[in-house]
């Protein structure tokens, strides 16, 4: 056999391995989100079998040709096992930093796949990633304010007019003032970019303006004057909206057949599925293939559907499950008994293929985000206070292994109280969530980011040595103070006073947190707006 | 010297076994035979007798290093040299392997090219020694 001959074996093994890696890490994707919106204790056995499925790929996927991929599971494998080691119980927020984890890599495969599409939509060398979320504006008056509010969030704002600036700059979001402008004008720039999600402006709030905003094809709709903060949180749900990953349904259905018909179904419409033949394998499909919803046939030899939904209610981790009948029964008393029961809704068969692929996504979709909205602060996005703390001990026991430095930063915005007296909550909260999407983007994915308290954050940045993250923290620092912060018409600058600490100065979680945050409050007594950092005078041994 | 000839590979993923085999018998030219957990390899390894066994350390069932303990249990598989196959987590678990009676160990992910000029430098060191 030539060496051309072999290359092509291995190009053809390559391409096998992809594809059974993209199910893998969907399947791992769907394990941890789901473990990640358990509300008690997860049993060491659940993560072990992230590990080893993470284990698996770390030693797999750079022989196939995607070392990157590889690495990224190697550290997520290390992470696992740190928990694991450390009997420190991974919290839900921990764990939903783990799924977003397993959601890039699941995307740095699919770009791998496919690296034409990938280039053609950034438009360059620049990872669909690292691009900022693209805004275009179009107003005849209100284009700068909303354009400098934007692009305080971080979003890559421009004011776009004719319909072939908006063509050739390919925004993500088009955010269109309708009140200013005719119809004809808007809708040929809307049209030139028919991606992009659409946010209408009208200077009417009334039920009619709103219908034909839908009509319109709009993903949002607001009155002037625009309350900048409901707007950007009305974006990052939209550009959140498109899903990494597609919805898994579990099919419960003794007739073979049908479920197979129904399986394919779903699965030219994107979405995954697996099919159970005896109910009383369902709970091994759950734990295994963690779906984001359950179709079961109502009339199961051995066991009912609605007996079999009873039974999956009664493990709490299964409840934010929607549990659909599917079946012939077309009584609606019987329906009716059957939802007394358990259960959330009925699909009557037979079901036409549109019908059942709009009802199963609508559902899973809710599914889905009902699981995320759990872990994570509902204001910024960023993991809640208590699994920080974890995080922190994960952190320094690695260190207490391998040596690594990780460092802790405390991050207080200054002033606070200030801003909420002067220009109101909403811009208080404004300015929380300003620093969050500045924080998201600067940090490393690695990072991992919490909101402490109020108007307080902690970063904790592994394998990250002092003087690094002292300069990561004091660049964000400089770009923070330079944003402008809109408040009705007032434009303010905020600021923000931060503390560093280090793990090899300090074993323990809490003294380091300590440490970071007297560093922190030594930045404030300092005059605020700057970085300090925390030296241990007599270094632990 | 006894060349490199026959490799056992053990191996729980399909694909990695497969990608194994092409590197062992095309590229390289040796003879192999696949099993994907300890249990099988040690019924193959008395009945085929290899020259080599590639095992990886973790699988489902019986992992790499208990594998290695019930071949040397086995009259027939006692004396059949071992390497460990591992996608390594870190550095003192080579050291280990090797400590267990390892021959030595194949980092993972590995290279399908070089796989098999690999394993034969490992067996004329054994060979040396």
């Amino acid at each position: 056999m030539s060496d051309e001959d072999v290359q092509a074996r291995l190009a053809a093994l390559r391409v096998q391995y992809a594809e059974r890696l993209g199910n893998d890490l969907q399947t791992l994707m769907a394990q941890a989100r789901e473990l990640a919106a358990r509300q008690r204790a997860i049993e060491p056995q659940a993560l072990e079998t992230l590990r080893l499925g993470l284990h698996r790929i770390a030693g797999s996927a750079g022989t196939f040709g995607l070392p990157a991929l590889g690495q990224e599971a190697r550290e997520m494998e290390l992470w696992v096992q740190t928990v694991l080691e450390t009997a420190v119980a991974p919290t839900a927020p921990m764990l939903s930093a783990l799924s977003d984890r397993l959601c890039d890599s699941y995307r740095l495969l699919t770009d791998a796949q496919t690296p034409a599409q990938a280039e053609s939509r950034t438009g360059d060398a620049e990872s669909a990633e690292e691009r900022p979320v693209r805004v275009g504006v179009m107003s005849l008056d209100a284009s700068e304010a909303l354009e400098q509010a934007l692009s305080g969030f971080g979003y890559a704002c421009r004011r776009l007019a004719a319909p072939n600036e908006w063509r050739e700059w390919q925004p993500d979001v088009a955010v269109i003032d309708t009140a200013s402008l005719s119809a004809a004008s808007w809708q040929a720039c809307t049209a030139a970019v028919p991606g992009a999600r659409r946010i209408l402006l009208s200077a009417d709030g009334g039920f009619d303006a709103r219908l034909q905003a839908v009509r319109d094809g709009a993903d949002g709709f607001f009155t002037h004057p625009v309350d900048v903060p409901t707007l950007e949180r009305r974006l990052r749900h939209l550009i959140n909206m498109p899903q990494q990953d597609p919805y898994r349904v579990l099919i419960v259905d003794d007739d073979t057949e049908l479920a197979e018909h129904f399986r394919l179904t779903l699965k030219v419409a994107g979405i995954e599925s697996r099919v159970i033949e005896h109910p009383r394998d369902v709970l091994r499909g759950l734990r295994e293939f963690v779906p984001d919803l359950v179709l079961i046939d109502i009339n199961m030899p051995g066991c009912s559907g609605p007996e079999l939904a009873r039974l999956i209610r009664f493990d709490d981790d299964w409840l934010r499950i929607p549990l659909i009948y599917l079946s012939a029964e077309s009584d609606a008393q019987r329906q009716a008994q059957a939802l007394a029961q358990a259960g959330d809704d009925f699909l009557v068969k037979p079901i036409s293929d549109v019908a059942l692929t709009a009802a199963v996504t609508a559902r899973a979709q809710r599914s889905r985000q009902l699981s995320q909205a759990l872990a994570r602060d509902g204001l910024t996005g960023l993991i809640k206070h208590p699994a920080i703390k974890e995080l922190i001990e994960i952190e320094q026991s690695r260190t207490q292994r391998s040596g690594a430095e990780a460092c802790v930063v405390m991050i207080d915005i200054d002033r606070f109280k200030t801003i909420n007296d002067t220009y109101g909550h909403g811009t208080g909260d404004y300015v929380i969530r300003l620093l969050a999407n500045l924080l998201r983007q600067r940090l490393r994915r690695v990072d991992h980011i919490g909101r402490y308290g109020g108007e307080e954050f902690v970063a904790v940045l592994p394998a990250c040595s002092l003087d690094n993250a002292r300069e990561a923290i004091e660049r964000i620092r400089e770009s923070f103070a330079q944003l402008e912060c809109v408040a009705g018409q007032a434009v303010f600058h905020a600021t923000f006073s931060a503390g560093v600490a280090s793990t090899l100065d300090w074993t323990d979680a809490g003294a380091l947190l300590e440490a970071a945050d007297r560093a922190m409050y030594d930045a404030k007594q300092g005059g605020r707006n700057q970085v300090r950092v925390a030296r241990n005078v007599t270094p632990q041994t | 010297m006894q060349a490199l000839h026959r490799v056992l590979h053990v191996e729980d993923d399909p694909s990695i076994q497969e990608v194994a085999r092409i590197a062992l018998e095309v590229v390289g030219g040796m003879q192999v035979a696949s099993c994907d957990n300890g249990q099988a390899a040690l019924g193959k390894a008395a009945e085929w007798q290899p020259d080599l066994i590639l095992l990886d350390v973790m699988m489902p069932g019986i992992d790499g290093p208990t594998t290695l303990a019930r071949l040397r249990e086995q009259e027939t598989t006692r004396e059949i040299p071992v390497i460990f196959m591992t996608a390594k987590v870190q550095a003192n678990e080579i050291e280990h392997y090797r400590s267990i009676g390892g021959l030595d160990v194949v980092i993972k992910p590995f290279d399908p090219m070089t796989l098999a000029s690999q394993l034969r430098e490992i067996w004329e060191r054994m060979d040396e020694r």
